[in-house]
């Protein structure tokens, strides 16, 4: 990849920054759907019920941590493919 | 002769920060689709508990690195298959040019 001069690099910054509120929209998105899905399953009652309030509360906390080490391997995967690019490339 | 690489233009600004956009993109999607298919085979459905815990964790680590092995797998397949299917077109032109 060429290098980018400072007024390129800062284009691609701004570019940068509105994709990650995107990719943050879809997160939350997918996020909901799926932990509706997961835990909601009581419809006698208007309200959520303690049991569906907790599930969904673990729900985002195990999703956020999955997402986290999954996050880490990703990283390393992509710090070893800089140093050995794979034949092809 | 070669004609292709020499004498070639400078990308432009516009065709750079495209480049590295559609590179950043294509990063963010493999990402995407790493978690999906890890969370999906690793995170079983009841949240029990809000950690993951070791038996969860250590199915991500291989998990992905199964995910990554794949990727390359079928990468490799798809530029075989190329090649077999470019061969043996170029190749008869090859002989019949000669």
């Amino acid at each position: 990849m060429d290098r980018l001069s400072n007024a390129e690099q800062r284009e691609l910054e701004t570019r940068m920054q509105q994709k990650q509120m995107k990719e943050f929209m879809n997160v939350f998105s997918g996020l909901v759907n799926h932990c509706f899905d997961a835990c909601v399953d009581d419809f006698t009652t208007k309200s959520l019920v303690q049991r569906e309030t907790g599930c969904v509360s673990r729900c985002v906390q195990k999703f956020m941590a999955g997402s986290e080490r999954i996050g880490q391997r990703f990283q390393e995967e992509q710090a070893k493919m800089m140093q050995n690019p794979p034949p092809g490339r | 002769m070669s004609l292709f690489g020499l004498g070639r233009p400078q990308p432009s600004s516009a065709e750079k920060i495209a480049a590295a956009e559609a590179e950043m993109d294509l990063i963010t999607t493999m990402f995407n689709q790493l978690q999906q298919a890890c969370m999906k085979k690793c995170i079983p459905k009841d949240y029990r508990e809000g950690e993951i815990n070791k038996g969860e964790g250590v199915c991500i680590d291989r998990c992905a690195a199964k995910f990554f092995d794949v990727q390359m797998k079928v990468s490799e397949l798809l530029q075989a298959e190329a090649a077999a299917k470019g061969g043996a077109l170029g190749g008869g032109f090859g002989v019949g040019g000669m």
